[in-house]
């Protein structure tokens, strides 16, 4: 009993606001408060951009184009919900988070590839793939969640993709498909962040945390193991925990045969020091986005060392 | 394909690339067949499901059938913006006919970027319908579906 009132505290004392409000700071972030920006991206393969902004325009919503992003749209001001229009009904956009629509577009050359979305539901960076690849080659989308794969059939539905097949599969199981993968995307489970979740801090402890990064590596590791000799994984959480991101990457160079690429997109550089543990050099051409205009996110490109082409 | 038969489609699928998979049918390319493993849960383009003994098409379907020679009716915005709402299309609202017109026969019904938006049936003579006001195309299914599905 006493035991168990001893962990209890310490939960609570890994926990809460001040907490993690502590811990950022020691990253080299201040708290401030964050609203982040309501965001489209364009399905290149139903409509061109610039028809989009018009039809758009005629229904009332206005928009504009993220810097940072090919296909992505800020939505500035709306007199109806985006995700109800009959564009929206059509296919011809998605509504997807600005930082969320990164990953997918670090690949080099998708078209024709073998892709893996392993932890794929609800599908809106499956639906951004097949986009990508023009509906050639094959994404291969899993998700261990069969609730949660319905609403991933909609959305390739209403899409009009053609060049996906949906498993109900943990993505620790993935090699039981015996297929090497080109290009995977493994959009990590996470404990996401605060800015995408009012009631973040009260949820969230570190256990949670440490769990989840548990997990991430676990499917890292198998991941990587079906992975083609030159292919590509990036890797992405909406966390800002470290332990769910640079650490978890530092740990993918040292014990996977992976190393990191640079990428040039938008964020900042990863982290190299965290909480006094000097990570891989290398882990600082990973990407880490603070919430602002967008929510927390966490970007990093991988490839196999060439000592094992 | 009965379905087609009924919007006055010509249409064939490659029965070797058409998978059934628990009543829901599905079209595969070469490259998906080769890596579809049989207990998939979607696959390529969905192309619907039967129930009951009924086959009920899907949205993909559709808009493939629309693209080629069918029963066909083109309606104004607000006359397509109250059909994805699930109402039915009134004869004032349609800009054009194409194929049936036909009573019970179904149609498609198409936006005026030549979107297919759903399919109805005819219940009304599509011209005069269009000068009493009455309801020309009863909704069967529309693209508002895809909304309706997640509540």
């Amino acid at each position: 009993m006493k035991g168990f009132y001893w962990r209890l505290v310490i939960v609570r004392l890994m926990s809460g606001k001040e907490f993690f409000v502590d811990r950022y700071e020691r990253l080299g972030w201040k708290l401030k408060d964050v609203k982040p920006r309501q965001a489209i991206r364009l399905n290149i393969t139903n409509i061109e951009g610039k028809s989009l902004e018009e039809r758009l325009e005629a229904i009332g919503v206005e928009v504009e184009k993220v810097p940072f992003l090919e296909t992505g749209y800020w939505v500035l001001g709306s007199k109806v919900s985006v995700g109800a229009t009959a564009e929206y009904l059509l296919g011809l956009y998605s509504v997807q988070e600005a930082a969320a629509q990164i990953p997918a577009t670090l690949f080099t050359d998708l078209k024709g590839k073998t892709v893996l979305d392993a932890c794929a539901a609800p599908g809106g960076k499956t639906v951004q793939l097949a986009d990508l690849m023009g509906n050639t080659g094959v994404v291969v989308a899993l998700d261990v969640r069969k609730r949660r794969l319905a609403a991933l059939a909609n959305h390739l539905e209403r899409c009009h993709v053609s060049n996906a097949v949906v498993y109900e599969l943990d993505a620790r199981q993935v090699s039981r498909l015996k297929l090497k993968f080109d290009r995977v995307l493994l959009d990590a489970p996470c404990s996401g962040n605060f800015a995408a979740d009012r009631n973040w801090f009260k949820r969230r402890t570190l256990k949670d945390v440490e769990r989840n990064a548990r997990l991430q590596r676990e499917i890292l590791a198998e991941a990587a193991a079906c992975l083609s000799d030159d292919g590509e994984l990036v890797y992405s959480t909406c966390s800002l925990e470290p332990e769910e991101n640079e650490v978890n990457m530092d740990w993918a160079v040292k014990h996977l045969d992976l190393r990191i690429e640079e990428v040039d997109c938008y964020g900042d550089k990863g982290l190299t020091e965290v909480f006094g543990s000097r990570l891989d050099a290398s882990v600082e051409w990973c990407r880490r986005i603070w919430p602002g205009e967008t929510q927390g996110f966490f970007a990093c490109k991988l490839k196999k060392r060439e000592s094992k082409l | 394909m009965k379905f087609a038969v009924q919007v006055g489609a010509r249409f064939s699928l490659n029965a070797d690339l058409t998978v059934n998979r628990a009543g829901r049918y599905f079209l595969l390319n070469k490259a998906l067949l080769e890596v579809a493993r049989k207990n998939f849960y979607y696959a390529g383009t969905y192309l619907g499901k039967v129930k009951n003994g009924k086959f009920f098409p899907s949205f993909n379907l559709l808009a493939m059938l629309a693209e080629g020679e069918a029963n066909k009716i083109v309606v104004e915005n607000k006359a397509a913006w109250l059909f994805i709402c699930g109402r039915d299309v009134f004869g004032k609202g349609i800009v054009a006919v194409h194929g049936s017109r036909r009573k019970r026969d179904h149609t498609l019904v198409l936006n005026e970027f030549g979107e297919c938006l759903g399919f109805g049936r005819i219940v009304g003579s599509l011209g005069e319908a269009a000068k009493k006001g009455e309801v020309a195309v009863k909704n069967i299914s529309d693209i508002g579906d895809f909304l309706r599905r997640e509540i």
